[in-house]
């Protein structure tokens, strides 16, 4: 923490104001998944920051909690390290109590709970939830940060998902759109929008930028891709 | 008396009419509305034969990019520019009355105006308000005396230095110029410092981003080069976002007959009258 | 840090300053740091500041307050001497300073020490401190930094010292100075003012400041 700041020079008659402390940081950075019917996509930038500083233009913001689930968290980072931890202790608990691998609806209820707990100092955190469930179909969970939860097809979050979401409902829900034949979506045309409304995100958000991390979860296991953004 | 629409001209200054009661809103609750800031990267350095002053082409309003290549360095007089941080609007007017003030001292002298009266007129002003017209601006300029260059702060204070950095990005940027800076650059080498100090704030500084600006101000000649440098491209698109014909619904339609009028002139010529004898 | 600091944050002239009188004169100093929150924005500022050709001034505090006031005593001063012809006295100088200075004490942040040469008095120093009075001495600090050294000061000044000796004091007393006090730093500036001939003025840098301590 800061200590107090003087406006050195002068014999101090002028209040300092006292910095308040705040438990809180927002490091920045957005998340967007995207679920089909055999598949999900999870993407997160790679920048961290806080204010006008960047701390890293290298850090996913994805973690793997099983081969068929991944977490995207943003916001307070160190809320986001303490959080995620905690989910991977659980499931490893649940995974020698009940010697099996948990499901991803079952992750997704565990983690409402772990943030409701938190309910009146809450982790300070933006969760997105993608994988695949039991009967290998693609599903995404979004979150608020003390634990309400829905399921979606395409969920977008963090400092730039109100940028991101109304182009996720046009181009992969087709709102808006008058006579639309065909409002499914494969794999590659999810991949692909996932890198552009990321590029469109990292020219109006500052927050955005320098490199996005996806994730590919299918039933034959998750595949890693990387796409470059703007620096500055 | 004016009327509803037209209103009076007003006076000279600033209106102060709604001070009384924003404050009453204030003490209420009420939010006020937000001035675009432009975290900012603006330097300038002299070098052999002038100065030259360079900016990022980023303005902010929060987290959210306002504008993607706006234009931070102004025209002051002929031979003296100015780069701007701080309030956008308050960078523009300022500059923009000292520029008319410089102006009308030229034609009342008849010779070129001076940077330090730049500096004094403008620095006379932002202490007059007190810190409340956010405005910190690099002068430079060529004048009678050679190349000078000076930092104004939004207090009213200034300075006259070699190199100097305002806004931001100023501490990545000044990193940069503290290396690489030395008396008697060429313009070319003085160019490439520039750029290098402005790109560092558009990389580090989160406020800061998209292009390079840069003004090269010698002895009777400027260089106002924009953009400098595309320091980031834009990435390609994996899509193609054209919309079909009919993505738009159609509610309802209506058509309206024109109706054409027309008018026929036609000229005639007046008969000639044969007037010779 | 906050982000914004360099922009928003009052420049402050965090500052070291000294002014005294020695054998034929007047001599001031000041090191060279302006400061904005953390920042430094400037590392070779001059703090010594000419009112008239024979009259300066150091400044701390606010750097805008501290500039403005000056301006506007050296253009009353300028006035006087075009109407007088005569050069102004110090101790019409110092008037001026404390007038404005009192007058706005509520709205200005400046410690000025006023120090100067004039065929009446000979060589003067006159400090007017943050409330506005002013107070003639024959030796006056100002800033943070000189809250270090007046130990040192108290042990080492004397009167009627010569050029050299006063010269030698005020690059140790800021030297000192500067080492303990983060918010001074880089040169040391000395103006001379004896009345013979144009004030001179000299900055020491690097080796040429005593090194105290480790």
């Amino acid at each position: 923490m800061a200590m107090p700041r003087s406006y050195g020079g002068l014999s101090d008659y002028r209040t300092v104001p006292a910095p308040s402390f705040s438990p809180y940081s927002e490091n920045g950075g957005s998340v967007v998944a995207v679920a089909g019917d055999d598949f999900a996509i999870i993407a997160s930038d790679t920048r961290l920051s806080t204010g006008f500083q960047i701390y890293t233009r290298n850090q996913s913001k994805l973690f793997k909690l099983s081969d068929k689930t991944i977490l995207g968290s943003t916001g307070c980072w160190c809320d986001v390290l303490s959080l995620t931890r905690l989910v991977q202790t659980r499931i490893k608990m649940y995974q020698y109590d009940h010697n099996k691998v948990m499901s991803t609806p079952a992750v997704a209820q565990m983690l409402s709970v772990l943030l409701y707990y938190k309910r009146f100092f809450p982790y300070y955190v933006a969760n997105i939830l993608a994988g695949i469930d039991d009967n290998g179909k693609g599903v995404v969970y979004s979150y608020d940060p003390i634990g309400h939860h829905e399921s979606s097809k395409f969920r977008a979050g963090g400092t730039a998902g109100a940028l991101l979401q109304p182009l996720l409902d046009n181009q992969l829900g087709m709102l808006n759109q008058e006579n639309v034949q065909d409002k499914t979506y494969t794999l590659e045309k999810a991949h692909a929008i996932v890198k552009d409304v990321f590029i469109s995100a990292a020219e109006r958000d500052i927050f955005t930028g320098d490199r996005i991390s996806i994730n590919i979860i299918t039933k034959d296991g998750i595949r890693e891709d990387s796409f470059e953004l703007r620096k500055d | 008396m004016a009327g509803v629409l037209a209103t009076e001209r007003t006076l000279p200054g600033f209106s102060f009419e709604n001070c009384k009661r924003n404050s009453t809103l204030l003490q209420q609750g009420f939010k006020p509305p937000t001035a675009q800031k432009t975290g900012t990267t603006i330097v300038g350095i002299v070098y052999r034969d002038g100065v030259i002053l360079g900016a990022d082409t980023r303005a902010t309003e929060g987290s959210t990019v306002a504008d993607k290549n706006c234009s931070k360095i102004h025209f002051l007089a002929d031979n003296i520019y100015c780069c701007g941080a701080g309030t956008a609007a308050d960078t523009e007017m300022t500059t923009m009355t000292i520029m008319s003030q410089l102006e009308l001292h030229r034609l009342n002298t008849g010779r070129p105006v001076r940077v330090s009266t730049a500096k004094q007129l403008l620095k006379q002003l932002l202490f007059r308000y007190q810190g409340h017209i956010g405005a910190a601006l690099v002068v430079g300029g060529v004048d009678v005396t050679g190349p000078l260059l000076y930092s104004i702060h939004p207090h009213g204070s200034s300075e006259c230095l070699p190199f100097t950095t305002m806004g931001s990005g100023s501490l990545a940027a000044m990193t940069v110029l503290e290396s690489s800076w030395k008396p008697d650059l060429t313009e070319e080498e003085g160019k490439v410092i520039v750029r290098n100090a402005i790109a560092a704030g558009i990389f580090n500084d989160l406020g800061s981003g998209s292009n390079v600006d840069v003004c090269i101000i010698r002895k009777g000649s400027v260089d106002y080069i924009r953009p400098f440098d595309i320091a980031n491209l834009k990435g390609q698109k994996q899509n193609n976002y054209r919309f079909r014909r009919g993505t738009t619904g159609v509610l309802s339609t209506r058509i309206i007959p024109l109706v054409t009028e027309s008018e026929e002139i036609k000229k005639t010529e007046v008969e000639s009258m044969d007037t010779s004898a | 840090m906050h982000y914004n600091s360099v922009i928003e944050e009052k420049l402050a002239v965090s500052t070291s300053i000294i002014a005294c009188v020695f054998d034929g004169g007047v001599a001031l100093g000041a090191d060279s740091r302006t400061s904005s929150g953390v920042f430094i924005t400037n590392r070779v500022a001059d703090k010594l500041t000419k009112i008239t050709d024979n009259i300066y001034c150091c400044r701390s505090g606010s750097a805008a307050d501290t500039q403005a006031i000056s301006d506007i005593v050296s253009y009353h001063l300028a006035f006087q001497k075009a109407e007088t012809g005569e050069e102004p006295s110090v101790a019409t100088a110092a008037a001026v300073f404390q007038e404005l200075c009192y007058n706005h004490r509520e709205q200005l942040t400046a410690g000025i020490i006023v120090a100067g040469y004039d065929k009446v008095k000979g060589g003067q120093v006159y400090n007017i401190p943050l409330g506005g009075m002013c107070v003639e001495k024959k030796c006056a600090m100002g800033g943070a930094g000189s809250t270090y050294v007046y130990g040192y000061m108290d042990s080492n000044f004397k009167e009627n010292m010569t050029e050299q000796e006063v010269k030698k004091f005020i690059l140790h007393l800021l030297a000192l100075a500067m080492s303990r006090d983060g918010s001074s730093g880089g040169v040391v500036n000395i103006c001379i003012i004896d009345g013979q001939g144009p004030p001179r003025k000299e900055f020491y840098i690097g080796d040429q400041i005593p090194k105290y301590g480790i």
